[in-house]
């Protein structure tokens, strides 16, 4: 028995180093392959041209009218393309996460159109993951852009991002149980402690929680962003922040768990809670929109130029939107709902006037992103 | 006197799975390792390789709330599902007769709804105004703030009900080739079925327990979904700050340092599991004893 | 015997069945919950389990209508079947070796099968991914079954050996001595005992397969399984029709078995009475039809 042992114990221990020297070979081949880095700067120019062929495009989940008299089945019909629409976008930083080992390699798995947030599509600007695009070849878009999008901060010159929809965060509230709640600042009062939640993102609730405080989240420090984030923290271990939620703040306001929470404009269809409504908080709301990109390594760049410039007319955004219910960055859409007789041509929440939307700031990405992301991290995974 | 070709055998039949294992886990676990190793931030110019061990123990010391709750947690549910899961098993075993496999495709038939959707549905039977949620508070069983969604009670009521397939298949698997001869003829020798249970079945069983315990354990402490969607805050479990580290963070390195130490805290915990509860339990190294 | 007395009595001997009712009850009590909602109408043909819009069974009507969920529906169970017998082939024999077997370096698999399940599925995900990318494989079901089977072996190994464990091996010495051969032995003898424990595997594996979600995300490429689908729309709504197709899955799990015992009685009750059979006894002779 004791010489078995200790053979066995010699066998493990030649199997072992023999895996490892396996497993080393292989890996050291493969040594540098890490993560991140870019590309040094050079950014590739999408070439436009002729437009056939097969698009493949990914999108958020109900972001654009389906069907055989939807917006992609017209494309299909006007143009010959083929078009593979996938819905496998679900947040900006699972998207990242899994295709950014492909767009490291100059790859993107296919995709020749994908629509992601600004900041995300900042983001990936400046890793070298995406395409710049001519401005010649986008005759419809430039012509018909929202003047308000036209020049946003992180693409002044709308090089590499095309708005596809907007929307707005403010406050949920349900009406029959809080009334009163106005300003984000009502959120941290104790007597709805326990009944309130927040969503995750790090630029929209500490900003959001800035704004009420009378500090501008498009030009604070990161020791403000820590404050307010600092703030938020206390709330949380306090209890008085249910959770930190994505979309499911819908479920919590439709079963009643909640009185109000932070979310987002167009989630009417995913409550069903008669007294929930939308409110602009009132030291203002973020404004964001979600932008079609080329990626780097996309097969078919002009039918993703001619599809981006086909949305931008004002008859297909005026579909897209009477769908979609959010904020359509194509100006001439309102007069095309009025004339069909649409309710949402009268509402705010689809059509913010500038008025409406005066103190609203943007997705804005806060300086020492590292160190105010960890920060704000912890406080979620407290 | 065993031939060669016998003594083949063996690796015949480990070969697929360790090749199996050795490529597609090892090696990327190998491509892990060395990321662990690195420093660096995507943002600020990129990954490099530093041999930055520092990186294991400052992952360690930022979330060492999040493995005791993971641990406690896991623990929980696990001793919970072994409770619920046992006699379960038992009966399918024996008493369920011609019924036993449909019986247990009912324990694994709802996993057929996507997890998203079964906690959706336990998150509206366990909402704050729900009957159920209203009995609970009359018996004074909800723990804070008289609700039960958004607390650890409700993570491991998630935990235990997601893994308890993974608890009952393997007691079943072992308990269906028990002996009930075994069984009665313990009941002939002891008074009362408790100790013919405790002295006879138990130990018999013990294989089972062993291969039930492991296999619930292990994947619920690393487990995320739970506490995500039924949590609240304050309830976030070490599966959550990975998944943090790498999507939200991109900070891979911290991500990568931080898995390797939970999986080398889990496999500490499984041998000191294996030395308690005996290594033929786990092991069965039957063919070292000569029967 | 007064009536309470009685009726207590008759809780304490079936305590075991009625804790086990309730068990199974536990279990299903979701399902119910699904089951109901499918029937509920609601606005915007989205899921909200709520049910102030009346009844309907229109979702029950249009539960195929959507291509995008029909195809991940396909794609989801088609994965399932292959990796669910890929990886309980492998890793049934896995577990013979480790059980039966003198080898060298057994410590070192046992440890390689247990690391796996320890390893959080984010971690998976992502090296596996890395891995792909780095050798230019093809993002797409070929991954997807790869990774689905590469995390089942190790459950599936941990079931089989807890069966494999203090197995008689009387019985194969004795068919051994009866003139059969190994092969035979395996094929009459060993597996059809084992057979509960590889069918428990089997199931937990496919159970993991079809619900796999992180892993399965990192690995698809464009591919859409079921519960990338169901988590995909869950941003903007569920369509209710999944509840519908939930249930339904359920539903004809549980008829397909019932099937089976159906004919199985049916084939017992046209064949000659058979004596009743206790369950574990007696030992059946290898080589006879009652090892089972």
């Amino acid at each position: 028995m004791l010489s078995s042992a200790r053979s066995d114990r010699r066998a493990t221990a030649i199997l072992a180093v023999l895996i490892a020297a396996v497993t080393l070979a292989l890996g050291l081949a493969a040594c540098g392959g890490g993560a991140g880095g870019g590309n040094g700067g050079e950014t590739t120019v999408a070439e436009g041209g002729k437009a056939e062929g097969e698009l493949v495009f990914s999108n958020w989940p109900g972001y654009i009218d389906p069907g055989k008299n939807g917006t992609i089945a017209e494309f299909e019909d006007k143009t010959g393309i083929k078009v593979d629409y996938i819905e496998d976008i679900n947040s900006n930083d699972s998207f990242f996460g899994k295709l950014q080992p492909q767009l490291e390699q100059g790859q993107s798995g296919g995709r020749s159109l994908f629509v992601v947030a600004d900041y995300m599509a900042e983001q990936m600007h400046d890793l070298g993951y995406l395409q710049e695009i001519e401005k010649d070849d986008l005759p419809t878009v430039f012509e018909n852009i929202l003047p308000s999008l036209k020049s946003p901060e992180f693409d002044p010159e709308r090089k590499f991002s095309v708005p596809w929809q907007g929307g707005m965060t403010g406050i949920w509230v349900d009406t029959s149980k809080a009334p009163e709640i106005k300003s984000v600042n009502d959120l941290f009062d104790p007597k709805y402690k326990g009944k309130v939640t927040m969503l995750d993102e790090l630029r929209e609730t500490p900003a959001l929680v800035m704004l009420a405080e009378g500090v501008d989240p498009a030009k604070a420090s990161a020791d403000e962003w820590l404050a307010a984030i600092d703030k938020i923290k206390s709330a949380a271990d306090s209890g008085q922040i249910r959770r930190f939620t994505g979309n499911d703040y819908t479920e919590d306001l439709t079963a009643g768990n909640i009185v109000a929470a932070i979310g987002w404009s167009g989630d009417a269809s995913l409550i069903e809670n008669p007294n929930a409504e939308w409110r602009m908080p009132t030291e203002g709301c973020v404004r964001w929109s979600e932008n079609m990109v080329i990626p780097v390594g996309a097969p078919n760049t002009a039918a993703a130029i001619a599809f981006m410039n086909f949305v931008y007319r004002p008859e297909v955004a005026a579909d897209i939107t009477e769908w979609v219910e959010y904020i359509s960055p194509v100006d001439g859409v309102k007069p095309i709902l009025e004339k069909n007789g649409s309710e949402l041509a009268e509402s705010e929440i689809v059509f913010p006037s500038d008025e409406f939307t005066r103190n609203c700031t943007g997705q804005n990405t806060p300086p020492e992103l590292d160190q105010v992301n960890e920060a704000w991290q912890n406080v979620l995974t407290g | 006197m065993r031939s060669w070709k016998q003594r083949l055998v063996p690796y015949w039949l480990l070969g697929p799975g360790l090749l199996w294992l050795l490529f597609f886990f090892v090696v990327p676990m190998y491509f892990m390792g060395e990321l662990a190793l690195y420093s660096g931030s995507l943002t600020s110019g990129g990954f490099e390789f530093t041999w930055a061990w520092s990186n294991f123990p400052d992952a360690l010391s930022g979330h060492t709330e999040q493995v005791v709750r993971s641990f406690f947690y896991a623990g929980t549910a696990t001793v919970l599902c072994l409770l619920i899961g046992y006699p379960l098993a038992y009966a399918i075993a024996f008493r369920a007769g011609r019924y036993k496999t449909l019986l247990l495709f009912a324990v694994i038939a709802p996993f057929f709804t996507t997890y998203l959707i079964r906690t959706i549905a336990w998150k509206t039977i366990l909402s704050d105004d729900s009957p159920v949620v209203s009995v609970l508070q009359t018996l004074s069983l909800t723990p804070e703030g008289g609700r039960v969604l958004a607390t650890s009670g409700a993570v491991i009521a998630g935990l235990t009900y997601n893994f308890l397939p993974f608890m009952i298949l393997p007691l079943y698997a072992n308990l269906e080739r028990l002996d009930m001869r075994l069984i009665e003829a313990a009941k002939d020798l002891y008074s009362s079925s408790r100790s013919a249970f405790l002295k006879v079945t138990l130990p018999l069983t013990m294989p089972g327990i062993v291969a039930g315990v492991l296999l619930t354990f292990i994947p619920a402490f690393g487990d995320y979904v739970n506490a995500q969607l039924l949590g609240g805050t304050g309830q976030a479990m070490i599966g959550n700050v990975i998944q943090s580290l790498y999507l939200n963070q991109r900070n891979y390195p911290e991500a990568a340092a931080l898995s390797f130490l939970m999986m080398a805290l889990i496999l500490a915990i499984v041998i000191v599991y294996i030395r308690f509860a005996g290594t033929e339990a786990f092991m069965g190294d039957e063919d070292e004893e000569g029967a | 015997m007064s009536a309470p007395a009685r009726a207590w009595a008759w809780v304490r001997r079936n305590a075991l069945l009625i804790y086990a009712g309730l068990a199974v009850a536990y279990m299903l009590i979701p399902i119910a919950v699904i089951a109901v909602f499918s029937f509920g109408a609601t606005p915007k043909d989205k899921l909200t389990f709520g049910l102030d819009n009346g009844f309907t069974t229109e979702y029950w009507r249009t539960m195929f209508s959507k291509p995008e969920l029909n195809e991940a529906l396909i794609t989801s169970l088609r994965l399932a079947l292959f990796a669910t017998l890929i990886a309980t082939a492998i890793g049934t024999a896995m577990a013979i070796a480790l059980v039966r077997h003198r080898f060298r370096g057994k410590r070192l698999a046992n440890l390689l099968i247990v690391i796996p399940m320890a390893t959080p599925e984010v971690v998976i995900g992502a090296s596996l991914l890395s891995m792909f990318i780095y050798y230019s494989f093809a993002l797409g079901f070929t991954t997807l079954l790869i990774a689905h089977v590469m995390f089942s072996i190790s459950f599936v190994v941990v079931v089989v050996r807890s069966r494999l464990i203090g197995f008689d091996r009387n019985i194969e010495e004795a068919a051994a001595d009866l003139g059969a051969g190994p092969l035979t032995t395996f094929r009459t003898v060993t597996l059809p005992l084992l057979a509960p424990g590889v069918v428990s595997a089997a199931l937990l594996a496919f159970a993991l397969s079809i619900d796999d979600f992180v892993i399965s995300n990192f690995n698809s490429g464009t591919t859409v399984t079921f519960p990338l689908y169901v988590y995909g729309v869950s941003l903007r709504g569920i369509p209710v029709q999944v509840n519908a197709i939930a249930t339904l899955l359920f539903l004809l799990a549980v008829i397909a078995v019932g099937l089976v015992l159906f004919q199985q009685r049916r084939a017992e009750k046209m064949a000659a009475v058979q004596p009743e059979e206790e369950p574990g006894g007696p030992i059946p002779l290898p080589g006879t039809a009652a090892a089972q």
